[in-house]
């Protein structure tokens, strides 16, 4: 698991922390059954305080993703869910993959493609943004 | 621990005082003049000698003393500002415990270097000197040296280390003032207790300046552990 | 295990007449690393002093590990279960390194050789240097050593990481965040640097003039407060600064920037309600929270 947390932002700490987790579940990175490291591990590693790796973990047993086995750890829940969630990643590549290669077929150049994209997702931000200020 | 501390912090100037002691003491001019052989009036001399002792004795009083809590050097005259004295009040140990090894120690370092001053002077003297006599002479000398480690104490409590000699000096002039003006304080005063100009060896043992320098230790002991543990730094 | 380490009430002391903490409330829970911020004179050192009884206190009670320390005796007890770092990192003058290690030791049952060891390995401290030759970094260092490798159930530190190097300080900051984890050791430390703040710490306490004026986990407190920019046609109302949950107001010019608390979602709507032509919500960080609470505007 590759965690990175960024201590200065105003997301709180231990969300950070469940967000990398549950990312790492969804890409495949760690699944369902195998161990999670330690709380100390993972403070360890971050440098950061262990009752905040602790509330992560526990946020993430009560809402089910994973499991504290007493006396040997945590491990990831064994559920359909995250591997239907890691299928949707697969598909959605391979969707945006096709649609990548029929650009390329229209004549476009990689570096042209590439603008496209960055532009297309710009856009969305801003829709999401305006949407968000329009409430 | 806290002895190995008080003796860490002591050491230099225990040895700075011996060295001092030895240099005085072994100077040839003082060798020579207290030969038999000269023919210089021994009276003179013995004076002298024994002036120059009574000042030691107080000098090394002064020098030894310590509290065990103040115990940055001699670099900075602020007040309450000394970081090592944070370190030492955050261990487990009591005010008192720190200032009896600190003062404790002192004190057997000066009553070692008193007596072997004292027996050297006894030494030196031109008369034979009786066992009693010489008993006489140590105990009064020590007593009296004690009332002036226990104000040196008392201001190392109070005062930064520049400021205890000072303090110090002022109060034994003033003491040397006073007692020349006022008889009874003559009487108890320790200043003149370890002098063998106003006692001699000779002399029946001058029990009130012994009484007196042994009272005001006492006391001057219980006020220093008294400002000790009010104290707030 | 939510036992209180630390429990101050009603704390305070004044210095020839002048205040310095005024009826200061502090709690801070086992195994908790707490970060004590505040600006320079706000009261941090005087609250150290006094959990550890080298000032009495005008008013109010302290309690460490339950027990208060009122009587020498009692303070004394404490002490054998606390670690101290000072501010400016004194040490003996006449002792080197070696010779401070062995004076502390006897007087902690519990000192760990093993940490000992390892810590002065990974700091690379010369055993024999006596400690006025130590650079201001090398003695904060030391000190640390002392602090940690005793077995304290608490730490109390001023600064602890006040002169050292980036990759000192992570090295130090691992060091707690381990002790921590292992042994439940609770650390309350005073510090200016907000960026380690936040990596180590979960809870954390800001004194603003001999007063507490936030305390609590940084992470729910994060949750808790919100930015709210609002910019209005002409000059904000002033009813902006009646509205409930609002923590601290400034306005300049047309915006007005608000630190909301609480009920962020109806504080909003009330905003709303005074017409301004653009409403944004954003997360608050340490700085912010810090900066808003004592800067008094």
């Amino acid at each position: 698991m590759n965690l990175r947390i960024n201590f200065s932002s105003g997301v709180p700490i231990y969300q950070q922390l469940m967000e990398q987790i549950k990312h790492a579940v969804e890409t495949g990175a760690i699944r369902g059954g195998e161990q999670l490291p330690t709380i100390r591990k993972i403070a360890e590693e971050l440098t950061m305080n262990p009752n905040t790796v602790a509330r992560a973990y526990r946020e993430l047993e009560h809402e089910g993703l994973i499991e504290v086995r007493h006396g040997s750890g945590a491990y990831v829940a064994e559920r359909g869910a995250s591997t239907s969630k890691a299928a949707g990643i697969r598909k959605a590549g391979e969707v945006l993959r096709a649609a990548m290669g029929q650009g390329l077929a229209l004549g476009l150049s990689e570096s042209e493609l590439r603008r496209v994209f960055e532009d297309g997702l710009s856009r969305l931000q801003d829709d999401a943004a305006a949407e968000r200020r329009g409430n | 621990m806290l002895w190995y501390k008080a003796w860490l912090e002591t050491k230099w100037r225990f040895v700075f005082l011996v060295g001092s002691i030895l240099f005085v003491w072994l100077t040839p001019e003082w060798i020579t003049a207290t030969g038999v052989h000269s023919g210089v009036p021994a009276a003179r001399l013995w004076m002298a000698i024994q002036l120059g002792s009574v000042f030691l004795f107080i000098f090394t009083a002064i020098f030894l003393a310590g509290s065990g809590i103040n115990t940055q050097g001699a670099y900075t005259f602020t007040p309450g500002f000394h970081g090592s004295m944070l370190f030492t009040l955050s261990l487990p140990v009591s005010r008192r415990r720190l200032l009896f090894v600190r003062a404790g120690l002192g004190a057997l370092l000066t009553i070692l270097l008193i007596a072997i001053m004292a027996g050297y002077i006894l030494h030196l003297r031109p008369e034979a000197t009786s066992a009693l006599q010489a008993l006489a002479y140590f105990t009064r000398v020590i007593a009296c040296t004690m009332a002036v480690y226990a104000l040196s104490v008392l201001m190392a409590c109070v005062l930064d280390e520049m400021w205890q000699f000072t303090g110090a000096f002022i109060f034994w002039t003033a003491l040397f003032l006073v007692q020349s003006k006022f008889d009874w304080v003559a009487r108890v005063s320790p200043l003149r207790g370890m002098s063998l100009n106003c006692y001699p060896v000779t002399a029946p043992i001058p029990w009130a300046p012994i009484v007196a320098s042994l009272v005001f230790a006492g006391v001057l002991l219980c006020a220093s552990v008294l400002v000790v543990q009010r104290k707030e730094y | 295990m939510n036992e209180i380490i630390i429990a101050a009430d009603g704390l305070s002391k004044s210095y020839d007449g002048k205040p310095a903490l005024r009826s200061l409330r502090l709690e801070v829970p086992r195994g908790s690393i707490c970060g004590f911020l505040g600006r320079n004179g706000a009261g941090k050192t005087t609250t150290l002093k006094l959990l550890l009884g080298m000032l009495r206190r005008d008013a109010g009670s302290i309690r460490l590990f339950g027990e208060p320390i009122d009587s020498e005796a009692s303070s004394i007890a404490a002490r054998r279960r606390v670690g101290f770092v000072s501010e400016d990192k004194e040490l003996y003058p006449f002792m080197t390194v070696d010779q401070t290690i062995r004076f502390t030791r006897p007087f902690f049952p519990g000192w760990r050789r093993d940490l000992e060891e390892k810590y002065l390995d990974l700091f690379q401290l010369p055993r024999k240097k006596a400690v006025p030759k130590l650079s201001k970094g090398m003695r904060t260092q030391l000190m640390l050593v002392l602090a940690m490798a005793r077995g304290a159930e608490l730490l109390l530190m001023d600064e602890p990481t006040g002169g050292l190097d980036p990759a000192m300080t992570e090295d130090v900051l691992q060091i707690l965040a381990d002790l921590a984890a292992s042994d439940g050791t609770t650390i309350f430390f005073s510090s200016h640097q907000l960026a380690e703040v936040e990596q180590i710490c979960d809870r954390v306490c800001i004194i603003d003039q001999g007063q507490v004026v936030i305390d609590g986990v940084l992470d729910d407190l994060k949750s808790e407060y919100r930015r709210i920019l609002l910019v209005f046609d002409g000059t904000p109302p002033r009813e902006l600064a009646d509205l409930a949950g609002v923590d601290h107001l400034r306005c300049r010019g047309r915006t007005a920037s608000l630190l909301a608390h609480g009920d962020v979602d109806g504080l909003v709507d009330r905003a709303r309600e005074l017409g301004p032509s653009s409403v944004e919500v954003r997360p608050v960080t340490l700085k912010e929270l810090f900066l808003d609470h004592v800067r008094g505007e």
